[in-house]
């Protein structure tokens, strides 16, 4: 019933899919200087440096829905929702650079971002 | 007669992809990634390219996604299911008129799929305005393959059952 065409389009996807966690985790790396952005509608609405945070901040996002977001040292998720999908929540905590996660109805998103002079591996 | 026929034929389409739409949306699947579905009116969009013309499974898709946004969703989520059914019917189609030697039914689903998801991300990259949504391809993908299987493998059932009762459109 599979034709070969079949079975060469799905290893030619499953290369891509690897290529590109490789790329992903190029670009993801746990550098000391990871900052927060958090967006509501494509603006930047806070950026949180995440190593200067103590204990657990709540930032509250009102748009179309509203969030919660949680922001511990070192990490940060959407706490709460009450968006329909809730996708957002299940993301869970991120802290790596090049991490997202998004609340499509609400239009949020919060990305780790690093700063420049983080680097992304040191030998001594 | 024959017209008759064919109007209320892609009727019948619509009302089974709209069914499958909503009794999936009870089932969510439980993945931290917006846009993981099973994607089961998937089998009528395949059915409508086997058995009707092109144009006619477009109007199928079209319909369907529309009314499915009523029942769930709304308008945002319409913009995701619209790009990403149309961009999918287009290279299903594609691939069952030109290389349907090449592909058997269950590759044409994985593909539409796919190419269903990578749509879907499209738009979402243009409404967050950010390409970093991407992140979410490699999931998608093998999310894709996977229900595009299950969807081809019981598109390939259904096909065989509506030939041997011998369907005549």
């Amino acid at each position: 019933m599979l034709r070969k065409g079949d079975i060469v389009l799905v290893a030619v996807m499953i290369l891509v899919v690897a290529a590109g966690y490789y790329i992903i985790n190029l670009t993801r790396s746990s550098g000391d200087g990871a900052v927060a952005v958090i967006k509501l509608n494509n603006e930047v609405v806070k950026k949180i440096d995440l190593n200067s945070v103590a204990g657990t901040e709540l930032v509250r996002l009102e748009g179309k829905y509203s969030n919660v977001i949680a922001v511990e040292k070192g990490r940060i998720r959407f706490q709460d929702a009450d968006c329909p999908d809730r996708l957002c929540v299940n993301t869970g905590w991120i802290s790596l650079r090049g991490e997202t996660a998004v609340c499509l109805p609400n239009k949020a998103m919060i990305v780790i971002e690093g700063e420049d002079t983080a680097t992304d591996g040191i030998a001594y | 007669m024959r017209k008759t026929r064919r109007i209320v034929l892609i009727s019948i389409m619509i009302a089974q992809a709209l069914v499958l739409s909503v009794a999936e949306s009870w089932f969510p699947i439980p993945v931290p990634v917006p846009g993981v579905k099973l994607g089961l009116a998937n089998i009528v969009t395949i059915m409508a390219i086997v058995y009707f013309t092109t144009a006619e499974t477009f109007l199928i898709v079209l319909l369907r996604t529309v009314m499915a946004s009523f029942f769930t969703g709304g308008p945002v989520i319409l913009l995701f299911s619209v790009t990403g059914g149309i961009l999918s019917t287009l290279v299903m189609a594609l691939l069952y008129r030109k290389f349907s030697k090449v592909f058997s039914l269950v590759g044409i689903s994985i593909a539409g799929s796919v190419t269903h998801n990578i749509g879907q991300l499209a738009v979402a990259s243009l409404v967050m305005k950010s390409v970093s949504v991407f992140g979410y391809l490699p999931v998608l993908i093998i999310s894709g393959i996977i229900m595009g299987f299950f969807v081809g493998l019981c598109s390939t059932f259904l096909k065989r059952a509506l030939d041997k009762a011998g369907l005549s459109i």
